[in-house]
């Protein structure tokens, strides 16, 4: 076999200490049929150009260049030899400058590690074999789980590059979190105001008919890999039909009614309703499990008040729908640590302690109280005790500090300041954090409260509150080691955001893996926090870690931006070709390989018995051909046969 | 006697097979390159993409070539670039440990460590302790003849 041998002297860098005319000497004598050309800069113009005429010339079998780092010109030098007609993976490259001759002065020492480090690459190219890139159809179209701002921002800004979208929300309204708060930190802004002209877009906006909404809906299979997903999606009945004109009528004829989950449980809803008011799109629900047919009863009030035809669908039934998808982008949210494991904190127990999405309502026009914030005897409270840090930084419950809690904590305060001016506001917290270019504005405006006092605790589970004659009782010992207490006429507690229950079955499902508290884990915190650790599938917003609304939708973008890189239109996929690949022959079907792969890319094929790499999904690492006990896996390019060679011309 | 096998230690030269992962120890060997730091010449690299391809029967057969010893550099733990390649890695590594007692081949002849692409004052320390413990251990002597 022809090996071109081109030895690259990097001006007297390498030459200084390597003999390269000795190096060469030995080598063509070892390797008859090959050749050596000695370039002085083989990464300059002329070097490169050179270098691509002298393969023209000689058309050689194999190639090795003997310079610098492969980590730097490696990838060109391929590129060169694709242009000069070569298979680019019949080339090896050696690093005798940073590896050889940089490190070892004595120059016969030098000498000496260069011809070893070349003749095991001589040996190896030999056994190299041709790779090429292959190419798949991937299909542009995304699937966003979740409507909150993330999910609609990711939708949006995918409608608008014109893919198709399939938005999945399993409530009955879009908007997420947002919509349960009046009043955002930290500029006070209007919540339902800066959500509505945005959940407009999606709904009716010049793009919307790239995005079908599918409200009620979840997923509940998920198949194939990135570029080319299946996903099956139930949507629940909802009784009313898209002609709906959002009148109501219905709603006031109905005379069942149940537990309001917008409000936190705290008042009613009718069985047929609003999601909530001001509810996108406007429509009402049917909630089976309060509608007294459900149970048997023949009542359709409802039906005979709308004034639409065949828009109240009594026979309305659950719709299975399939989709297929090239990318996936989770956008479920996070749920509130359950303030009931910290018993001593009387949440469920003692009147009047609150978490703060109830305060959330309690404090909004459209709550159970119309805005009016009242304590649990009805009257305006004289004083509230905030709670921070409940069951965050903790190990015995959750040892992440959420990052938003501090700061709606000091926007209850100025909520209270303006709702009820006098009234005693007391912060009782662990820690502080309000980070952020504009987040400290929400900590100034609390500390010129003058009702206001702020009092660091030394550890939650010390804190008791009981129930006293005109509210709470409230005893601590504070970050000084004394043990105070003090009564309070409302506790509003500001949980730990941990991950949702849906968290669980989606990760199960798509094999996602999640942290300690339930967030999906990122493939890299720093780089790729946007993206999952199943390639193809996206995190955005509150599902992968604790953040609030504008860290949410910058992720969702974050996440766009994968889909819209990653598929572009016309782009097909690259397969790289250092990939692994079962020999089914000898595959015993031990299934070890699929356990070791970090990427989930190798499959057990049922009918043969037998495992299979999706060459889409594997990186190459190789670590399933060094787990596989029957030697079944190949490492394209990085192959047994081939190291081996390289082990026995080092040790020749 | 004593004087003729001082010699032949002093003029041991140990060749020793290096597997470098690509991402963090082959660039933390081309980080002590770059800063021209010295160190002896007797470890060749093999340069894998990952630890964990590092299959157990290359070290074997290094060994059994006449290999006075192996290092396995991988990237520290939870930094590799394929996520856990390097947990295998050590994992095999210590279940290889054990067979390589049983050959009567020394354990110090095996190393396993952790370099990063930035320590090239590690990878020149490890190169330099693994060079002198190989020195100090002699030649390996297989039982059986290599081929």
């Amino acid at each position: 076999m022809k090996v071109g041998l081109y030895f690259c002297t990097c001006g007297t860098n390498i030459t200084a200490t390597v003999d390269s005319d000795k190096v060469i000497a030995e080598l063509t004598a070892q390797f008859p049929e090959s050749y050596a050309s000695k370039v002085e800069f083989i990464c300059s113009a002329e070097g490169k150009s050179f270098f691509k005429d002298d393969l023209l010339t000689h058309r050689p079998d194999r190639v090795v260049i003997a310079a610098c780092s492969p980590r730097e010109y490696e990838n060109t030098f391929m590129q060169i030899l694709a242009e000069a007609g070569i298979n680019p993976y019949f080339m090896q490259f050696v690093n005798i400058r940073e590896q050889v001759a940089w490190v070892t002065p004595d120059p016969a020492e030098a000498t000496q590690k260069a011809t070893v480090a070349i003749r095991s690459a001589m040996a190896r190219v030999c056994l190299q074999l041709p790779l090429e890139k292959k190419e798949l159809e991937a299909n542009g179209d995304v699937l966003v789980v979740g409507a909150g701002p993330a999910g609609l921002q990711a939708a949006l800004f995918l409608a608008e590059g014109g893919r198709k979208v399939v938005l999945v929300e399993k409530s009955p309204a879009i908007g997420g979190m947002p919509v349960f708060f009046e009043e955002l930190f930290p500029t006070m802004e209007c919540g339902p105001c800066l959500l509505e002209p945005f959940e407009e877009q999606v709904l009716h906006g010049d793009y919307a008919h790239n995005i079908e909404l599918l409200l009620l809906s979840e997923v509940t299979a998920v198949t194939g890999y990135y570029g080319n997903f299946n996903a099956t999606i139930r949507q629940a009945p909802r009784y009313v039909g898209h002609t709906c004109i959002g009148c109501g009528m219905c709603v006031e004829v109905c005379p069942a009614s149940a537990s309001n989950p917008f409000n936190c449980g705290m008042d009613e809803k009718k069985a047929i309703a609003m999601p909530f008011l001001g509810a996108l799109p406007n429509f009402p629900y049917i909630d089976p499990q309060a509608c007294i047919r459900t149970s048997g009863g023949d009542c359709q009030l409802c039906l005979d008040a709308c004034p639409m035809p065949e828009t109240v669908l009594l026979d309305d039934k659950e719709r299975i729908v399939e989709r297929k998808i090239g990318a996936i982008i989770l956008a479920i949210g996070s749920k509130l640590y359950d303030c009931s494991k910290l018993t001593g904190l009387g949440y469920g127990e003692v009147p009047g302690v609150f978490t703060s999405l109830e305060f959330e309502r309690l404090a909004s026009s459209n709550g159970p109280t119309g805005g009016e914030i009242k304590t649990a005897a009805g009257s305006a409270p004289g004083s509230v005790a905030i709670i921070h840090c409940v069951g965050s930084l903790d190990a015995k419950h959750q040892p992440h500090c959420s990052g938003i809690c501090c700061e709606y904590a000091f926007k209850f305060n100025r909520i209270l300041e303006h709702k009820l001016p006098g009234t005693k506001v007391y912060h009782l917290y662990k820690e502080m954090v309000v980070a952020g270019k504009s987040d400290f504005t929400m900590l100034e405006h609390a500390q010129k409260n003058p009702h206001a006092s702020f009092i660091r605790y030394k550890d939650i589970t010390e804190i008791k509150i009981t129930a006293a004659p005109d509210g709470q009782k409230i005893a601590y010992r504070g970050a000084n080691g004394q043990e105070e207490s003090f009564t309070t006429e409302m506790v509003v507690l500001c949980p730990a955001m941990v991950g949702s229950d849906d968290a669980a079955k989606l990760g199960e499902m798509m094999d996602l893996s999640r942290g300690p508290a339930g967030f999906f884990d990122d493939l890299n915190g720093r780089l790729h926090n946007a993206q999952s650790k199943v390639k193809g599938v996206y995190l955005a917003g509150t599902c992968q870690a604790p953040m609030d609304i504008g860290q949410a939708t910058g992720r969702a973008m974050a996440a766009a931006g994968y889909v819209l890189s990653g598929l572009a239109a016309g782009k097909k996929l690259v397969i790289e070709p250092i990939s692994a690949e079962v020999d089914e022959e000898r595959c015993s079907g031990c299934r070890i390989c699929g356990n070791v792969c970090p990427y989930k890319a190798i499959s057990f094929i049922p009918e043969s018995e037998t495992s299979r790499v999706n060459a889409l999904l594997c990186h190459g690492c190789g670590t399933c051909v060094a787990a596989c006990p029957a030697g079944a896996i190949q490492g394209n390019h990085f192959t047994n046969d081939q190291i081996l060679a390289e082990i026995e011309a080092i040790l020749q | 006697m004593t004087t003729l096998v001082q010699i032949h230690t002093e003029s041991f030269e140990p060749k020793i097979v290096g597997f470098l992962c690509n991402w963090c120890s082959y660039a933390g060997a081309d980080k002590a390159g770059a800063s021209q730091t010295p160190y002896p010449p007797n470890v060749s690299v093999i340069r894998v993409m990952c630890s964990g391809r590092v299959d157990p029967q290359f070290v074997l057969e290094a060994f059994h070539r006449g290999a006075d010893g192996v290092m396995i550099l991988a990237c520290h733990p939870g930094d590799c670039h394929y996520k856990e390649g390097n947990y295998r890695a050590v994992q095999r590594h210590r279940i290889l440990l054990r067979l390589l007692e049983q050959f009567g081949i020394e354990k110090e002849r095996c190393n396993f460590d952790y370099v990063s692409a930035g320590e090239g004052d590690k990878f020149v320390r490890v190169i330099t302790e693994m060079v002198s413990t190989i020195k100090a251990l002699g030649p390996l002597r297989l039982a059986v003849p290599a081929e």
